[in-house]
This record gives structure tokens, C-alpha cells and sequence, in this order.
């Protein structure tokens, strides 16, 4: 199988994560969370040093190196998440993860889902957890290490646990290593078809810049963007009526919030309203859930009713 | 020099396959991180959390691919991902406070009842 | 060989063979079996209503009256009513890819003189002990009776349905109905061990036989491709199978008639399968009467007698050979029983048994004219008989044996009985003038006349039959001056009423209160009192011997052409033959050159080549058919004076010789001492029913308990082993299964990672 990493590098750095990771799992009797960590950074640096030869040795071009300190954090909180004791470190080193996840969106050239990602995650879903886990967090037992439930203080099967997952990875790795050279490059016309169908249905922006650049007289409008002659081009008409194409500087491109906006309201608009039900839905489900059934006492709710029919009726007498 | 941190190769530039392995393994990475989380962690919140992990590590499988191929589907696709992780998230933790109320512990091994 | 079945008696007369029906049968013969279906349903819906009066009974009779009058009607149309008809089409299945491979069995019937004499006696019978039977039974008023009527129709539709089938097929399926209402009849009183032992007897030995019916039935499809009786006799009569090539010397001639013959002498208890029809007694006596002694049993004689073209197209007669060895043997061996046993009931049981080997004989011999018309007179005489053991019986309190009872007939109400006794016995004995004494003659005669190398040892078979008629006469008298002659004198049956047991009795109180028979009771039975037959029993006992008395005559019928009625009818049947001595038609004289195999196309020719020729036989030096007549009568008269001298009280009913006095004293018992333990074995069926359990029934329960075990061990062992197995594997797999999420986690992801690898080699071997 001819994979962008070499097999034997790929298992070998595979087997040092793993171990690294199983390291790190809290035990009863000892956590070796940073020998764990650094072992299983290790094996990351590994793969990612094979990865980078093999990146340079193909196309040439070799992700920033704020991509490596990114995911280098992303990774490292995601193992605290997993071995951290105490729940509530675990849920913000969560947070740390998703500010680096962030990060690596925007290398990706997505903001808008890098701040997205940031209010949604960190803003609202691990808030969320942090305010359940202070609530749920169980009085404190005597004679516990640190106060920690036991639950908390000891994993369940790290070395089951480590190597099912592993060989998960394992296959997945393999696979798309494997793969990658089928995935096919993108079609630059259609791409930039796409863009101008955006900036078609964006007259106003393509009109200010190419006021800025003094492209076109004050007073003349845009009216759409279209291909000619293999250039796009923007139709202008004059004050007089007449229509002109003026070429479209390199500086009018679409931004990432206003592609996927067409993308998300245009293409998927049903998907959109299934989405909203859903949420409501679980709104709905999660306050009926986590709802404290009070007992109301049947006769306790008779009598009381009773009482205020004879509270009203007497009242009236009383007002006569 | 900062063009050289902040981005690879500025959009809608392609991207190289080689910079599209390293964001996969990334995200393969963290699943599995998620994963092994959710398999040795007791706490019914952390095991939820693992869960969130294993979304997150989607999304970055999502959006790399948005960017390989110059489309926004992928990034859409996310939006749809984060919507189902709230929902989930939402009913989960409703669902970790009622069984919290019932036995007054939030181990997973609380709940034997499928026990063969 | 086909021929215009209609008024042209001298053509007919003039050809000898198998008749075939050509023509068409009114479809109203089919009352014949409808009205007894129409009865059994009737019995049904009584027995629902839950009625408990007679009216079952008596609308059986009618129902079954009205059977005889459509059986009457049909008779009178004489050879022009002869023909199929079909009710309905019943059976029509193409086999397989070839489109002319069908099998055809209409409900239709096949009326012939064969058939048509078979119905007249059945309805007839049917008719009269139907009448005795609503007396017989009344103890059992209610469910009980409609029980027995709804069998009685049943046997009634099937009887026909056998005798009237225009095809093999429904012949089977009355075949087995038959079998079935004896089953359901004979195991009447089923609180009774003996009578359901005996219907199980019944029928499973008769199921051997079926067999051996069934595979005829199958082999005959197989070579004749067909089951229909028209296209089959018309095959046969040309020598053909269904292919078109000669059957004269091939296995088809000798195995299917073998066959038949087994399924025949499974029903007509002859050697071997005998054994079923004594214990059949058990039954109520007007079941034996009817199926155990009229009609049933003369379903196997029916068989051979409508197969007959098949059975004579064989030239070396083998099977014909082996049915007549074979009924001559039963006849003498069932006659020696009946030396040494005292129940009556029983006597007549092997008196049938040996009077259906002289059909038997008398259909192997070539005598189809004397087996059938025995048939038909044996019928009438044995249910006399039958009914008058039935009255006795029925009086006494079940008592049958003949050394606890004397002088019955000089009881007050017992006379009719008597007299209706003494002439079914002298019928039995073949006493000049009877009918049995001429249907007996044409079977003792034809013994002599055909000649030996036709039917192999045929001179000694009439020897044998001539010593059996002999005791035959001695042990239907020593019955009848046992029993009804002499001092009076009873000890009542330990059943009130019959073989009843006790499931009714209500209904003959009234009989209970004539004070003159208590001086003829016994001092030790002060409280039993005989009860003498009603007007239904008297009346169908005297039915049935003016009956008797009356066939005789049929013997005169025709007597030039066809030797009698009896003759006229087969003539008209397949089971016409001509029998050496016997041929038919007025320019045919007797004692002539016959061909033994007349059939086979083109028409006979006399002295066609390859035929042998044989002279028939004669007797003393005389014509059998005109000497057998003196012969026959001297040697039943023999008898009776042996029983006279042995049996016979003092006086004119002892024809002067006898001195009984004591009801079980006689000359015998001496004459037995001087034998030692034979009159003992003899007594005890020389233990043929204990050798049958030794070799047959002992084995298979020895079989039985072995495969038992079997069954125990390795098929029981190998599904606990089944049921085992997920127990066992469960209790390893039980542990993962602890309930805790994680573990089914951790499955799933070590799946999904095996799924996954197993994707990735998949693609790579590819």
C-alpha cells in the first residue's frame, strides 16, 4: 500500500502515543501524566516530522508553523481533558482545546467558524458543563485522596481502552494516508464561477471597491458580475443608461462569512429549519429531564382547594 | 513574515495534500484522544465531554476538507455538527442531572442494569 | 373385447369373456351410496340435537329402504342399465410434462351384473338389520345410537362406493371406508377391553392387506396408465399394457394379481390375516351380521371376481392357483377350529372364515358363476344365523357358550328364533333344496371339473372342500342341538343386556315381568329373566330366512343358459369365465372342450394355436355339476346325524339317536378324551394368535423398545446437546456483558476497528 508515511513510521509512532496516553490515564496507584504526556508527544512529533518529509517531498508546501504550535496545544489540553482528576480543570483545559481549534479555523481561512466555534463551545456548551459539574459534584467523602470521588480519581480500563482506540486510529491513519493522493484538486474555474455567482448577488460591495480604486465615475451603479472574455468583470451602467464591463480588480474577493452565508441560507435553507426544531426540541427535553418531580399530595391539593372555596365564600358573607 | 505565520498559502489558493494530511491527523488524533477518554473516564460529564471532543475533532476533518476544495459545504456542515453537539449537550446534562438525582453519584458503574 | 350391452341375449350368450359396460348408467344409481351418506349426516345432526328416541334408527332404515328400491329399480332395467356413470369429476391431475400423463378417478360408478348383484344384497341386507339393529341397540339410546347408526350408514356409503367405483381408486376409498366403520363397529362398545383390542386387531391386520391393494393399485397405473375399469378390461381383454405390448407372459399377470389377492384376503380373513374376524365379535351382533359375515368380507371375493381378466390372463394361473390352495386351506383349517369352541357367536366367525375359502376355491378354481352366487346366498344364511346368535345373545344376558344353554327354543318367545336358526342351519350344512346347497354344489362340483393342469392339485382341493362341507354340517347341527333343542336351561351372561355394558338399560325393563319363565330359570339366577326379541328382531329374522329360503330358487333362474341367476349376472360382469364344465349358453354343452384363456384379440377362435386344450374333469366317472348333488347331500347328512349322535337331546329333535340329557353332557366329551390335548389346542385357535404375538409382535415390541432408547439417547442427547450449547457459550460471554457502558464502548470501537482493517484488505487483495 503506498502511503504518504512509511508504514513502520506511522505504527511506531502510533505505538509511543498510545503508550504515552495509557501512561497518562489516572490509576489508583500512580499517574504518570507528564512522563505520559511527553511520551506521547513524542509519538505526535514523530508522525508529524514524517509527515512534514513526506508534505516536502510531494507538493512542496508545509503547513505554518503556527499550525504546529496550534495543534500542539489542541492535542496536549485534549490529554489533560481526558486524564485530568478533577472535572472542572478538565472542562476548561476542554475550553483551552477548542481556543486552539479556533485557531487552527482561522489558519484554515474559516473566521466565521473560528468564532463561532469559540462563542458556541467555549462561550456557551462548556459553560454549561462547568455550572452542571459544580452542581452534580457530590459532598465531599472522608478519607478520599484530595476529596476526589473515586470515580473521578481512577480510570477504568486504560490499556482495553487505549489499544481498541488505537487501532481505531490505526486503521483511520492508514486509510486516509493511503487515499490521500485520490482526493482530487479543485476545479480553479469552477471555483471562481462560484465566487463571481456570490459577488453577482453583491453589486453594492463590488460597486464600492471599485470606487475605491476609481474604477467608476460617482453615480454609475453596478449591476451584476459576469464572465467575458475569460475575465470577471463587472457590468456598470452609466448615469446615461449605457452599460460598460470594467474588469474586477484582484482586491474584490468574497470573505468567509459572506460565502458561507449564500452557502448556508442559500443551499441548505430546510436543513436550517430542521436544525431549529431539533434545538427546540431539546430545550423541551431537557427541561422536562431535568425537571424535580414535586409530589404533590393529591388530598393535600383537595383540602387546600376546599379552603380557598370557603375562604371566598365566607369572605362574600363577610362583605354582605 | 507574519503571511508566512498566519496562513499557508492565502485563500482561495489551493492548499497542498500535504498540509491537508497534517490537519487530518490532527483531527484523527484528537477523536482518538475523545475516544479513549470516553472509554476509561467514569464521570458520566467527562464521558459527555469526550463526546464533545470527538465533534470537535469532525470539525476539523470538515473544514480542512472545506479548504482543500474551495467549497464551503464543509464549513456549513460544521454549523449543522455545533447545532446537534448543543442539542446533545442540552439533553445529555439534563439527562446526567437526573440520573445524578437518582442514586447521588455521577459514576457510570452506578447503572448496572444491563448487567447479563 | 367390446360389446353393445343391449337386448341381445342370444349374442351375449354366445360369447364367452369379460363383459365390459359400455353404455352409460342412469345417474340415480347413485342413491345407492347418497342416501346412506344422507343417513350418516342425519346421525350427526341427531346426535347434535342430541335426540334420544329411535328415530336415528328408523331413519336409517328408510334411508336404506330407499337404497334398496333404487337398487331394485336399477336391477330391473336389467343389461340395459349397465354402463358408468359419472357423478363428478374427483381426481384429474396431469403427472408430469407429458400432457397425455394424467391420472383420472371420477366419482362415477361402474354398473355391471357384478356390481348390481353386490347392491342388491348389501341394501337388502343393509335394510333388515338396520330394522333388527334399532331393537339391538336401544339400551344405548341417546349419543350411543346415533354412534352406531352414523357407522352403519358410513359402512353402507362404503360398501358401495367399493362395490359401484368405476375406478380403482374409489374402489380404495371405499375399501378403506369399510375398514373403517369395522374399526368404529366392532369397537362399539369401547368402554370394553376386548372390543377395542379386537378393532385395533381388525384394522391393523387389515392395513397388511391394504397394502398389498395399494401397491396392485399403483403397479396397475404404472403398466396401464390408467385406474379407470372401462379403458383397463379393455386393455386387458386385448392382451395389452398401456403402452400397447402383450402382457400374457410377463410379471404383470402374476405380481398384481399376487398383490390383490393379498389386499383380498386381508379383508375377507382368509390364511395368514384370518385372525381378525373371531375377535371381531366383540362387536354388537348386528355388525357381525352385516360386515363381519354378509357384505364386508365378501369385499375381497368382489375384488378377485371384478380383476378376474386380469388373474385368468396369466396362461399358468398362478395366482388363481395360489387363491385356491389357499381358500381351500382356510376353509378346512377354520372348520377344524370350530370343532372345540363352545361360544357361538364365535363358531359362526369361523364358520364365515371357512365358508369365504370356498369362494376363495371356488374363484381359483375358474368358478366365478358358484363363488358369487355363494356369495350372495352365504349372505343371507349367515346373517339368519348371525341375527338368531344375536337374539340369544341379547336375551341371555351375553351368554354364548354353548355348554350353559339348552332348549331355546322351547322358551316363550324364542320360537320365531328357533325356526329362523334351523333353517340357516340347514342352509350352512348344504342340505338338499337350500341355497346353500347349490351355490356349495357349483364350488364342490367346478373342484372336480376343472382340470388339473389348469389349476394345480385341483381334484385334491375338492377332496378337501368335500371333508370340509362334511364338518360343516356337523358343526352348524351340534350349534343348533346344543343350543336350541334339548331340556331347557340357562345360565344368564354376566352382561344385562348383551355385550352392552351396562351403558343402558333402562329400555328393557318392560321385558323383565312374564312370571312364567322363572320355573325354566336356573334356582341360582331367580332374578334374570330372559327377554325374547321385540317385533323388529323377529321380524327382520324372518326377513332374512324366508330370504334364505327364497334364494334358493334363484338357482333355477336361467338355469338352461346360465346355471342360474347368479350366472346371468356375471355373464354381464368382467367376472365372466367360461368354467371348464360350465360354459354358458344353450349351444355350449356342459363337460366340453374349453379354452382356459379366451381372451386376447383378434375374437377367440377355437383351436387358435398355442392355446392348450383341456378336457374338463369329471367325478366318479360323471358329470360334476349333475353327481355333486348326491354326493354333497350325503356327506351333509353324515354330518348332521354325527351331530345328532353326539350332540342331540333324546327324542324327535334328536333324530331318535341322540341321549343328551345334561345341557353340557354329551357323547363328545368322551369321544375328546380319547384325543389328549388336541380338542384343547384346537379349542385354543391351535395357538395361531400366540404364535402371531411370538414372532410378529414380540419382535417389533423388542424393536420398538430398542429405537425407544435410541430416541432416548442420541435423538434426545442431541437436542439437550442443542439446548446446551447456548447455555454453555452464554456462560462464557456472560461476563462481558457487565451492564457498565464502557465495556459495550469499548466493543464497538474494537469493532468498528476490525470492520475497518478487514475494509482495508479487502481493497488491497483487490
Amino acid at each position: 500500500m503506498d502511503m504518504i508515511v512509511h508504514p513502520a513510521l506511522l505504527f511506531l509512532a502510533l505505538a509511543i502515543g498510545g503508550v504515552g496516553v495509557a501512561l497518562s490515564i489516572p490509576r489508583r496507584r500512580f499517574q504518570a501524566s507528564l512522563v505520559g504526556g511527553i511520551i506521547a508527544a513524542t509519538g505526535v512529533g514523530l508522525l508529524i516530522v514524517g509527515l512534514g518529509g513526506s508534505a516536502l517531498s510531494g507538493d512542496g508546501t508545509l503547513p505554518s508553523p503556527v499550525f504546529h504550535v496550534l495543534a500542539i496545544i489542541a492535542l496536549g489540553s485534549c490529554l489533560q481533558v481526558i486524564t485530568h482528576r478533577r472535572p472542572v480543570y478538565a472542562a476548561l483545559y476542554f475550553i483551552l482545546s477548542i481556543l486552539a481549534t479556533a485557531g487552527l479555523y482561522i489558519l484554515l481561512a474559516a473566521e466565521f467558524m473560528a468564532f463561532a466555534l469559540v462563542i458556541i463551545y467555549a462561550g456557551a456548551i462548556l459553560i454549561t458543563y462547568l455550572f452542571v459539574i459544580m452542581l452534580a459534584s457530590q459532598s465531599q467523602v472522608e478519607g478520599q485522596e484530595e476529596g476526589l470521588a473515586e470515580y473521578d480519581a481512577v480510570g477504568r480500563g486504560p490499556i482495553t481502552a487505549t489499544v481498541a482506540s488505537f487501532a481505531l486510529l490505526a486503521a483511520l491513519t492508514v486509510l486516509v494516508f493511503s487515499g490521500l493522493k485520490d482526493i482530487p484538486a479543485p476545479d480553479a474555474a469552477r471555483v471562481a464561477a462560484a465566487e463571481m455567482a456570490v459577488l453577482d448577488r453583491l453589486p453594492g460591495k463590488v460597486e464600492k471597491a471599485l470606487a475605491r480604486e476609481g474604477l467608476i465615475e460617482s453615480g454609475e451603479i453596478v449591476v451584476g458580475v459576469e464572465e467575458a472574455q475569460g475575465v470577471a468583470t463587472a457590468v456598470v451602467r452609466g448615469i446615461g443608461g449605457g452599460q460598460r464591463r470594467v474588469a474586477l480588480p484582484e482586491s474584490v474577493s468574497v470573505t468567509n462569512t459572506e460565502g458561507l452565508a449564500f452557502n448556508l441560507l442559500g443551499d441548505y435553507p430546510g436543513t436550517i429549519e430542521i436544525a431549529g426544531v431539533i434545538l427546540l426540541m431539546a430545550m423541551l427535553g431537557a427541561v422536562v429531564l431535568a425537571r424535580k418531580f414535586a409530589q404533590i399530595d393529591e388530598e393535600a391539593k383537595a383540602a387546600a382547594a376546599a379552603a380557598l372555596a370557603e375562604g371566598s365564600t365566607t369572605g362574600g358573607q363577610g362583605h354582605a | 513574515m507574519l503571511d508566512l505565520f498566519l496562513a499557508q498559502s492565502a485563500f482561495p489558493q489551493a492548499m497542498g495534500q500535504g498540509v491537508l494530511a497534517h490537519y487530518l491527523f490532527v483531527s484523527a488524533a484528537m477523536f482518538t484522544l475523545g475516544l479513549v477518554g470516553f472509554l476509561t473516564r467514569r464521570n458520566l460529564i467527562i464521558m459527555f465531554l469526550c463526546t464533545e471532543m470527538m465533534f470537535q475533532a469532525a470539525g476539523i476533518a470538515l473544514v480542512a476538507f472545506s479548504r482543500y476544495h474551495l467549497n464551503y459545504d464543509g464549513q456549513t456542515f460544521v454549523i449543522f455538527v455545533l447545532t446537534v453537539a448543543a442539542a446533545e449537550a442540552a439533553l445529555a446534562l439534563a439527562l446526567v442531572v437526573f440520573l445524578f438525582r437518582k442514586r447521588d453519584s455521577l459514576s457510570a458503574e452506578a447503572w448496572l442494569e444491563m448487567k447479563g | 373385447m367390446t360389446m353393445f350391452a343391449g337386448t341381445l341375449p342370444t349374442l351375449l350368450a354366445a360369447a364367452d369373456g369379460p363383459f365390459i359396460a359400455t353404455g352409460s348408467a342412469p345417474q340415480w344409481v347413485a342413491l345407492m351410496p347418497g342416501l346412506p351418506l344422507l343417513g350418516a349426516a342425519l346421525c350427526v345432526l341427531f346426535a347434535c340435537l342430541n335426540v334420544k328416541s329411535k328415530l336415528p334408527g328408523y331413519a336409517t332404515v328408510a334411508l336404506l329402504a330407499g337404497g334398496f328400491v333404487t337398487a331394485l329399480a336399477a336391477f330391473l332395467q336389467g343389461p340395459d342399465g349397465y354402463g358408468v356413470a359419472t357423478i363428478f369429476r374427483w381426481i384429474h391431475a396431469s403427472i408430469g410434462a407429458d400432457a397425455d400423463a394424467s391420472i383420472t378417478a371420477n366419482f362415477g360408478f361402474y354398473m355391471d351384473g357384478l356390481s348390481m348383484l353386490w347392491m342388491l344384497f348389501v341394501t337388502g341386507l343393509a335394510t333388515v338389520i338396520g330394522l333388527y339393529s334399532t331393537e339391538y341397540v336401544a339400551s344405548d339410546k341417546g349419543l350411543g345410537y346415533c354412534r352406531f347408526f352414523f357407522a352403519f350408514n358410513l359402512f353402507v356409503f362404503s360398501m358401495a362406493s367399493l362395490v359401484m367405483a368405476d375406478n380403482l381408486l374409489l374402489l380404495f376409498l371405499g375399501w378403506e371406508g369399510v375398514g373403517l366403520c369395522s374399526y368404529l363397529l366392532i369397537g362399539y362398545f369401547y368402554k370394553k377391553p376386548e372390543a377395542v383390542a379386537a378393532a385395533k386387531k381388525a384394522f391393523i391386520i387389515n392395513r397388511i392387506g391394504d397394502l398389498g391393494l395399494l401397491m396392485a393399485i399403483g403397479a396397475t397405473f404404472v403398466v396401464f396408465g390408467t385406474l379407470e375399469f372401462r379403458p383397463l378390461f379393455e386393455m386387458i381383454a386385448q392382451g395389452v399394457d398401456g403402452k400397447g405390448q402383450a402382457i400374457g407372459h410377463t410379471w404383470v399377470v402374476v405380481v398384481i394379481p399376487l398383490l390383490l389377492t393379498a389386499g383380498a384376503f386381508g379383508k375377507s380373513a382368509q390364511l395368514f390375516f384370518y385372525v381378525w374376524l373371531p375377535d371381531a365379535m366383540e362387536g354388537p351382533t348386528p355388525v357381525s351380521a352385516l360386515i363381519h359375515a354378509a357384505t364386508m368380507v365378501t369385499a375381497g371375493v368382489y375384488l378377485i371376481a371384478r380383476m378376474f381378466p386380469l388373474y385368468a390372463a396369466d396362461d399358468a394361473m398362478v395366482a388363481l392357483t395360489v387363491v385356491a390352495w389357499c381358500g381351500a386351506i382356510t376353509a378346512f383349517w377354520a372348520a377344524t377350529i370350530e370343532f372345540a369352541q363352545y361360544d357361538i357367536k364365535r363358531i359362526m366367525g369361523y364358520s364365515t372364515i371357512s365358508q369365504l375359502g370356498f369362494m376363495f376355491a371356488g374363484l381359483g378354481l375358474l368358478g366365478t358363476t358358484g363363488a358369487v352366487f355363494h356369495v350372495f346366498t352365504h349372505a343371507f344364511f349367515k346373517a339368519t344365523l348371525f341375527l338368531c346368535c344375536g337374539a340369544v345373545m341379547h336375551g341371555f344376558g351375553g351368554q354364548l357358550s354353548l355348554r350353559r344353554l339348552s332348549g331355546v327354543m322351547w322358551m316363550k318367545g324364542f320360537g320365531i328364533t328357533g325356526v329362523c336358526m334351523f333353517i340357516g342351519c340347514l342352509s350352512l350344512s348344504g342340505v338338499p333344496f337350500t341355497a346353500g346347497f347349490f351355490s356349495k354344489d357349483m364350488i364342490l362340483a367346478q373342484a372336480f371339473a376343472t382340470p388339473d393342469e389348469m389349476i394345480g392339485g385341483a381334484t385334491f382341493i375338492g377332496l378337501l372342500l368335500l371333508l370340509t362341507a362334511t364338518m360343516t354340517a356337523y358343526y352348524t347341527f351340534r350349534v343348533f342341538f346344543r343350543v336350541f333343542v334339548g331340556p331347557r336351561h340357562f345360565e344368564p351372561g354376566e352382561d344385562d343386556h348383551g355385550h352392552d355394558d351396562g351403558l343402558g338399560h333402562d329400555a328393557h325393563a318392560h321385558h323383565h315381568h312374564n312370571p312364567t319363565e322363572e320355573e325354566e330359570g336356573d334356582a341360582l339366577h331367580t332374578g334374570f329373566h330372559p327377554h325374547a326379541p321385540g317385533w323388529a328382531m323377529n321380524g327382520a329374522m324372518v326377513l332374512l330366512a324366508v330370504g334364505t329360503i327364497l334364494v334358493a330358487s334363484l338357482y333355477f333362474v336361467n338355469k338352461k343358459e346360465d346355471h342360474g341367476w347368479a350366472g346371468t349376472m356375471v355373464r354381464h360382469s368382467t367376472a365372466a369365465y367360461p368354467s371348464p364344465g360350465l360354459a354358458h349358453g344353450k349351444d355350449k354343452p356342459a363337460a366340453t372342450t374349453v379354452e382356459p384363456l379366451p381372451l386376447g384379440a383378434p375374437a377367440p377362435e377355437h383351436g387358435q394355436a398355442g392355446k392348450p386344450h383341456a378336457k374338463a374333469g369329471t367325478f366318479l366317472g360323471q358329470d360334476p355339476f349333475k353327481i355333486m348333488y348326491y354326493v354333497s347331500a350325503v356327506l351333509g347328512l353324515i354330518g348332521i346325524l354325527a351331530a345328532a349322535w353326539f350332540h342331540a337331546p333324546k327324542g324327535a329333535w334328536g333324530l331318535g339317536i341322540g341321549n343328551r340329557e345334561l345341557p353340557s353332557k354329551v357323547r363328545m366329551d368322551a369321544v375328546a378324551a380319547r384325543f389328549g390335548p388336541i380338542p384343547k389346542w384346537a379349542e385354543n385357535k391351535w395357538y395361531v394368535d400366540e404364535l402371531y404375538h411370538a414372532i410378529i409382535v414380540k419382535p417389533l415390541l423388542v424393536l420398538s423398545h430398542v429405537f425407544h432408547a435410541f430416541d432416548k439417547l442420541v435423538i434426545d442427547g442431541l437436542v439437550d446437546l442443542v439446548g446446551a450449547l447456548p447455555r454453555w457459550l452464554g456462560t462464557l460471554l456472560r461476563p462481558s456483558q457487565s451492564g457498565v457502558l464502557h465495556g459495550y464502548a469499548t466493543g464497538m470501537v474494537a469493532g468498528s476497528a476490525v470492520l475497518i482493517v478487514l475494509v482495508v484488505l479487502v481493497a488491497m487483495w483487490s
